[in-house]
């Protein structure tokens, strides 16, 4: 009982939150333009690609494509939710929603996890209707159904939700543009080095090393530790869109970003709450 | 602006019990910010059902002291508490109905969708907030204008759409952190007249303001900070002697 009527004023605030940010402009032409780009995609599906000589068939250029836009509207929705986390607190003490909200009975944790509940949903909600658009394309105009990208959405929400936490964070403790600054380069730079690792298992690149090195390094260094503690947002993706293939992979690969990124939203979260009980109101 | 019978009933207590509680009690409280102290061991107590006036030159330290009540900030030492309920927890911000300075208003929303959410996060019910604030709307004059965007509006209609958030949930205490900025004088006189109302219904006000000529006409009692140090603190009558007036007093206090 007790818990319930703590979650009120909390719903409420992510439900003022979530209206607000739908109500900007910017929001709507944005949220209209990926709509239209998802649209345009439709044009890939049809056609005739061939790979060495050989017309590839329809079902695999689809199930590409999707694969593709599915990456790219998640990578995609991660920025968008970095820009509309990183002015939240900025706009509310601007506009004395802050001053506001807290002279009433409501205590700072309601508010702040209201403000994620509602940034998150809302950007959540965003990439999932990205994705819905991308399974009713293919579903619709070429009868191929692909659940898969819905499932795969609601994993990468998991992405969002670390971005949220940490750009609100973030911007607490520095100017909003150099917590979106900092955030994208730790998602870039975990996109990158999981790219370099993905490159150095292949044989092509494996031989390479060991004609100049004469015998693969296998010794653990420091920025192979930093690597596997950096914040796995690729990781996640690619679980997600595994999914889209039936190539499911079992085990500690599989199981390891979702991990790492959860990790990640508990202990900045605990960080954002800890910063936020003793941050001055004005 | 009426303020008749339009006014959500305050405090159902008799006026012995009002006057004899205490509403907020400061002790010993000290703010220090890095090498400023804000607030210098302070200790006062306002009762309930008082009209009382913080006053004090620009950084003598009366908004600290308001955001302390409020939570807003943590006191260095020193405790404060509402109806006796230490103003750290949210369950004193209950009574409370609070205007700060310059209030503001997102612009996207009307007057009345603010007025609303606000109640809404009181936690009233969507129909009897809606009565509520039709109440509300009524009490501060802006009928014809609260479906209006905040946009559109004059820093006085701000003002008095936050006084009327203020005035929801029928809070016990008020506090008003200068009520009057950017109100005409018409605007001023009808806030004193709605304070008056209010403080004849039992309600405790906590006015932060430089207008002393209207501190003077509505507060009972009126305490006098400069530098983070509580100069004096009484009833308006004992503490303004003859031939003297509230101005006069500040003036020599502040200043000597």
């Amino acid at each position: 009982m007790d818990t319930s009527k703590k979650m009120v004023p909390l719903l409420r605030i992510a439900k003022f939150t979530f209206i607000d940010e739908v109500r900007q402009r910017s929001f709507v032409a944005l949220f209209v333009a990926c709509v239209m780009g998802v649209l345009l995609i439709r044009g890939c599906y049809h056609g005739n690609y061939q790979v060495n000589g050989q017309t590839v068939d329809v079902e695999t250029i689809v199930r590409t494509v999707s694969k593709a836009t599915f990456h790219m509207i998640a990578f995609g929705v991660m920025v968008i939710a970095a820009l509309l986390s990183m002015r939240i607190f900025r706009r509310d003490r601007a506009e004395g929603t802050l001053s506001s909200v807290l002279s009433k009975p409501i205590e700072r944790w309601q508010y702040v996890m209201g403000k994620i509940i509602g940034v998150w949903g809302l950007s959540a909600l965003f990439m999932i209707i990205l994705h819905s658009l991308v399974f009713l394309l293919t579903a619709i105009s070429l009868k191929i159904f692909m659940p898969e990208v819905l499932v795969g959405s609601l994993l990468c929400s998991i992405n969002l939700l670390f971005v949220v936490i940490a750009l609100l964070l973030f911007s607490l403790l520095m100017p909003d543009i150099v917590a979106f600054l900092c955030i994208t380069a730790v998602g870039i730079s975990g996109f990158i080095a999981d790219g370099i690792a993905a490159a150095s298992k292949s044989q092509f690149v494996q031989a390479m090393v060991q004609q100049s090195a004469g015998q693969p390094q296998a010794e653990v260094t420091w920025w192979k530790i930093v690597y596997v503690l950096w914040p796995k947002l690729l990781g996640v993706q690619q679980v997600a869109s595994s999914l889209m293939e039936g190539e499911v992979s079992h085990g500690l690969a599989a199981v390891y970003p979702l991990v790492n990124v959860l990790l990640y939203c508990l202990i900045l979260g605990a960080l954002l709450f800890k910063r936020f009980a003793t941050e001055d109101i004005t | 602006m009426h303020v008749g019978n339009l006014l959500p009933a305050v405090g159902a207590f008799s006026h012995d019990q009002k006057r004899a509680s205490v509403m907020i009690e400061l002790k010993n409280v000290t703010k220090r910010y890095e090498l400023l102290t804000a607030v210098d061991d302070v200790s006062f107590t306002v009762k309930q059902g008082e009209c009382f006036a913080l006053l004090g030159p620009n950084g003598a330290g009366k908004t600290t002291i308001v955001k302390m009540l409020l939570d807003f900030t943590r006191p260095s030492s020193g405790s404060l508490s509402v109806s006796g309920i230490p103003s750290t927890r949210a369950e004193c911000r209950h009574s409370i109905g609070y205007l700060a300075e310059n209030h503001r208003i997102p612009p996207s929303l009307t007057g009345w969708h603010y007025l609303l959410r606000c109640a809404e996060l009181l936690d009233m019910k969507r129909s009897d907030a809606a009565d509520h604030c039709r109440r509300i709307v009524e009490l501060i004059g802006m009928q014809g204008r609260e479906h209006t965007t905040v946009a559109t509006y004059s820093k006085g209609m701000v003002q008095r759409f936050g006084l009327g958030a203020a005035l929801l949930g029928d809070p016990k205490l008020l506090i008003l952190d200068e009520p009057t900025s950017g109100l005409d004088p018409i605007g001023i006189r009808e806030i004193r007249l709605l304070l008056e109302t209010l403080k004849g219904q039992g309600m405790t006000v906590f006015l932060n303001s430089h207008l002393l000529s209207e501190v003077e006409k509505i507060c009972d009692t009126a305490a006098i900070v400069n530098r983070g140090r509580l100069l004096v603190k009484d009833t308006i009558s004992a503490i303004v002697t003859d031939g003297e007036t509230l101005e006069d007093l500040f003036v020599r206090l502040v200043k000597g």
